[in-house]
Parts: C-alpha cells; structure tokens; sequence
C-alpha cells in the first residue's frame, strides 16, 4: 500500500483502486480476524454513539486518514478512477484530534448531532511485513439522520486500513477511503468514515 | 422614484415584489419558485460568464475535463491549437452526451450511439459510413459542430459564456478587477489547482450560497465561532462580540454584484498579532507577513505583475474572502495550522444550480505554482481541514442552507424576507487607491445588497 500524493490536478494523475493488497491472508474465522473484526466492530459503535474520545484512543499517532476523490473515466482509463492528488478528508493525528475538539464545542453541523449507523462488511485481512501489523479491507455502509429530515443521507465505501497492534489492543495506522461517488450526495463530511 | 420591473410571474407576482429595493428585502420565496429558476437560467446562467475549472487540468493537446455550465453539460478541451475550448456536451445528431468521462485525453470525442464524432475544438468530424451521408443528404459538415461557448481566461482560469456579443470579461469583472488582480494575477507563473475539484451537492436553492458569497462576513462570527474557540481567530470564545475578530477591515463591491472583504491581517489573526507594521516599507511588510500563498521568493514578482499601489494593498489590508457574481466564493485566506505553521489556504467554490432546490459544490484548490511542494501538499491539507466537503468552516455553512431551503416553503414563511438593512453607504477612506464601491469599517450588507441588485439587473433585462 503506497499512499504518494502528487501535486497536480493533470488527468494522468489518476490511479487504480487496488483493495487488498497482501499475500498473506488471514483466514476468515480464525483468532486475528476475529479480534480485528471485532475491533471495526468497537470503532463503529464508537462513532455511532458519538463516544469521540474512544475513538481518538484506537488511532494510532502516526495515522494517515484520507479520501481520495473518485472520477468517472472512459475507455483505456476505465479504471483509474481514484485520484489520490485531491480529497474530502486529508488528516493526520493532530487534526483528527483538532476536529474532535470542534466536535466538543459549536460545531453547528453535528449540533444537533446526525444519528449514524455505520455497517461494516466484506471484511478481508491480510498481514503485512512489518509484524503486528494488518492490512484490513473492509466495505462501509454509512446511513445518517439529520434534523427532522424523514430522508436519511448515505454513502458507501470501501475502507483500506492498517491496523497495528500495540499492547494487545489494535491501533488504526492507515485509512484509505474510496468514496463510491464522484459527486458526493452527502451535504457535508462532518462525521468520520 | 424607481423604475418598475417588467418582469412579472405567471401569477402577478412582479420581481419588485420579490426584491424590494425599496427596503432592501427579498422575499424567501425566490429561493424555491420553479418559474423563476427558469428564468435564472436563461438571463443569469446562459448570460455571465462561468467558472469551469483551470487550464493547468488541462496541459496537453487533447486533455478534457466536463464541467457545468448551470445544467448544460460542457466539454472543456486543449485543442490542437493549444487553446482552451468549451462545447456543449450534446451530440447534434440525437441529444446524446459525447463525451461520458470526467477526465482524460482524447483528439477524437466519439458519441457511443451513432458514431458522429467531434475534435476537441467542438468541429464535426463526420459519421460514420462516410459514403452514405449519415450526417445529412445536403447539410454542411461546417455547420454540425457541439455548440461552442465563447472563452476567457483569467489568470488560468478558465471562464466561459454563451453570450457571444455580450460584455467581455473584463468589463463583466468591472471595477473589482484591480482587486482580483491581487490574488489571482500577482506571480509570473501563476496559480496551480492541485487537483480535481470536491463535488458534492445540497439540498438548496443555488442563490442561498450565491447571496452568501456577495460577501457576508457577519455570519462569521456566529456561525464559525469555532474559529474563535479554536484560537484561530484573534479573540477568545468569551469575546468574540466584543472583540469581533475579522470584521474590521474595507469591504469592496461593484455594480456588477462581484465583492471581496480587505482585511487587515496582522488584526485578523491570533497568531500575527504581535507582527508591528508600524513605519515599515511595503517590502518590508511583505517579508514580515506575506499574503497567502506567497513565499519570500516570490515577493520581486508581487511587483513585476502589479502596480506598486496593489501590492502595497496586498501588503497591509488583503483581499481574502468574497465572490464573483453570481456562483462563485473566493477564500484565499490565512489559515494556521494544527503544527504551527501557516503558508494559506487558496480556494474557490462555483455554486453550480441543478434544479430549483439543489446545488452543486464544486470546491477548488490551488497553491502558486512555483511554490515549494511541501508548501503545496501544506496548502492542500489546510485548504481541505477548512473548506469543501469536511472543512470545519464550511461544514457549518453546509448545515445552515438546506435549513433556509426548507422554510421558504411555508405558505407563511415564503412571504418572510431576507433583510440588508444594515448599511454602511459608498465611502472612500483616506489614501484608498482602487475603485469601486466602498464600505470600510465593520462589515455590513452593502456587498450582499448589491449582489442582490445584480440580480435585479439580469432578471429585469429583455
């Protein structure tokens, strides 16, 4: 998983998606994709109850979270489709930290808070070289409620994290968030994905 | 006295009753009825000249990128001449979108339903069977080509319009244009976008950002009060009214609806308080502070591009925040970040209408092309943790739209109205050099009303 970031708005700048990239994969059912399993579990009922905090603790401080902008390309180009030179989130520790605190105080987009329900499925693990870490695929189904809007907002997309392990818990290292729309029906990305 | 509109809706309602210009009101309901959004389109949107994107999308012969003129689709290509051109989207054969893709590069735009294929320019090429004529027994291949729109360039960015005789960009742009001068024209190479714009739409009625981005800098201090709380702001949270960071500073408009807010940075921001400006050169203010974007190498450009009245403006009271009738915002602003560092956020927002209550944001990005990269990737971070789709600025504006959108409504609430009534009236102050029109102090709604009375002017025009 290679995350380079090139200043240009060219088209030839555009990449592949990718997914899961690992060799070595962790079986299905087996006692590290369960632990991980339930770890996405943990994390998106941390966000969904709005517990901020839990979920600033399972980041680890050298994360990379970001979301790539997706196009719509033809022909020969078809599939390079996710272009890692702009995005809807570009963050690392400190300004997760930063949007969490906003989050405490007038952020009027989440006040009053959107009722979330974030699915988590497709989940596909594999290892990675350095040990202790894990690549961990996964696709996002994220259903929002706003104000008293009987029409919930929605997005989906596919998560490619690395998870690393520290002191037998799971940190989130890495997050890659490939939105499946170019034009983003949700009015804005006040919660996290 | 004035003058009665001509403009009167299907059911009596005339344009004056829904801005009054009498008591600087407009009524809730412009931003919900279908007829007028219709006729938005036709004397606004096929009218003014359109932000559709930066050539630097767009380097090589061939390249594309398909934008939204309104709800006319358009490609925007580098023809082999090496220029920009802007067609419309629609096959003249039977209504099909030529071009599907986004992004790309192509010499050949080819319609997949019956084959007719177009250059880049927008010039037929013919259809396939050639010896059959599919194109037409007696018809001028001359005279098949996508709709072209006519173009402008300013600063690489890539303006369009499809009021071929109509005024021509710099006149549209008008007395503001010395101050846009400032941010978009100040360095030999100019700006680059650091990628394709954030897309995303809301559910409001395209004039409820549009009247926003005619400047309103009140809103700031309420509705991003994080800002204040955050420290990246001069005040404190216990403050903000008193001290009301951001405020202070010279608002400039022009009749053609078009605004940017002057503000004097060392006052503006927390963290550039202690910078004393006092009996210092403009050069040597620029090497204190320079404006967002701009690195000290830069500086000898400031003064090849401008005039020495400019960048002395650019040096003490910055154009930072405003827009360009009638669906573009401009931030070019200082924004501090999270590691201490602070090089600006460069952004512009086209508020692109797709129906009477939905809106497209389309946020784009730049740097200085010849910035340093990490001031470039720096740019992209600050510009994207503020603006767009997850800025902590903008999420807030995108929260309180589709809420106005919802009470104009009301069969009681339509009738409510948007008030400017806090004016500050046309005054020059003392050594000011540009033109225009001119409000310094606290920020008021001169800029917002005369957005409004812009809008007035197109849609009373025959």
């Amino acid at each position: 998983m290679t995350w380079i970031t090139k200043s240009t708005a060219a088209p030839d700048s555009t990449t592949i998606l990718r997914g899961l990239v690992s060799k070595k994969r962790v079986p299905l059912g087996s006692d590290i994709y369960n632990r991980l399993l339930g770890t996405l579990f943990d994390e998106a009922a941390a966000l969904d109850e709005r517990r901020i905090d839990d979920w600033i603790a399972m980041l680890a401080q050298d994360i990379i979270y970001q979301a790539p902008i997706r196009l719509t390309r033809t022909g020969p180009n078809r599939d390079r489709d996710v272009m890692r030179t702009m995005f809807h989130f570009d963050e690392n520790y400190d300004s997760l930290v930063m949007r969490s605190g906003r989050l405490q105080k007038s952020a009027w987009a989440e006040d009053p808070p959107s009722r979330c329900r974030r699915f988590v499925t497709n989940v596909r693990v594999g290892e990675r070289d350095t040990p202790g870490e894990y690549e961990v695929v996964s696709y996002l189904f994220l259903e929002r409620s706003r104000g008293d809007s009987p029409e919930n907002e929605n997005t989906t997309a596919e998560r490619r994290d690395v998870w690393r392990e520290v002191d037998g818990e799971y940190r989130l290292a890495r997050r890659e968030i490939i939105v499946d729309q170019s034009v983003l029906g949700m009015s804005n990305f006040a919660v996290f994905l | 006295m004035l003058q009665k509109s001509k403009l009167v809706l299907r059911d009596g309602t005339s344009l004056d009753d829904l801005i009054i210009r009498e008591s600087n009101e407009v009524s809730l309901r412009v931003m919900t009825d279908e007829e007028l959004y219709k006729l938005e389109m036709e004397k606004i949107f096929a009218k003014t000249w359109l932000l559709l994107g930066h050539e630097s999308e767009i380097p090589e012969v061939g390249d594309f990128i398909v934008r939204d003129m309104a709800e006319d689709n358009v490609i925007v290509a580098r023809g082999q001449d090496g220029d920009v051109h802007v067609s419309l989207n629609v096959c003249p054969h039977r209504g099909m979108r030529v071009c599907l893709g986004e992004a790309g590069n192509k010499r050949v735009h080819q319609c997949i339903y019956h084959g007719w294929a177009f250059r880049p320019n927008g010039d037929f090429i013919g259809a396939p069977v050639e010896r059959e004529k599919m194109h037409g027994n007696d018809v001028d291949k001359k005279t098949l080509g996508l709709k072209k729109a006519r173009v402008h360039l300013y600063g690489g960015l890539i303006f369009a319009t499809w009021n071929v005789d109509g005024p021509s960009f710099d006149e549209y742009l008008g007395d503001i244009k010395y101050y846009m001068d400032q941010l978009f024209c100040r360095t030999n190479r100019g700006l680059e976008l650091l990628g394709p714009p954030q897309r995303f739409t809301l559910p409001c009625n395209w004039k409820v950002p549009g009247e926003q981005s005619g400047s309103d800098g009140f809103h700031t201090l309420t509705l991003h009060r994080s800002l204040m709380e955050g420290g990246v702001m001069g005040g404190t949270a216990e403050s903000i009214y008193d001290q009301a960071p951001g405020m202070y500073g010279v608002d400039v408009s022009c009749e053609q609806g078009h605004s940017l807010r002057c503000l004097e940075a060392e006052k503006t921001f927390k963290m550039f308080a202690d910078v004393p400006f006092e009996g210092k050169s403009t050069r040597e203010r620029l090497e204190l502070l320079a404006p967002p974007g701009i690195t000290k190498e830069m500086i000898p450009e400031l003064f090849e591009n401008l005039t020495e009245d400019q960048v002395a403006q650019l040096a003490t009271i910055p154009p930072q925040v405003g827009g360009m009738f009638p669906n573009i915002l401009i931030a070019f602003i200082f924004a501090p970040r999270t590691d201490g560092g602070s090089s600006g956020a460069l952004s512009l927002h086209a508020y692109v209408p797709k129906g009477p209550d939905k809106v497209e944001f389309v946020n784009y990005l730049f740097a200085e092309k010849d910035a340093p990269e990490q001031m470039k990737r720096d740019m992209l971070q600050n510009s994207i943790w503020n603006t767009g789709t997850s800025g902590v600025i903008e999420q807030d504006d995108a929260d309180v739209w589709p809420v106005i959108m919802k009470n104009a409504r009301g069969a009681v609430s339509k009738d409510m109205t948007l008030k400017y009534q806090a004016l500050h009236g046309h005054e020059r102050p003392e050594g000011w050099v540009g033109e225009g029109l001119l409000y310094p102090g606290f920020t008021k709604d001169d800029t917002q009303w005369n957005w409004w009375l812009a809008y007035y002017d197109l849609m009373d025009a025959v």
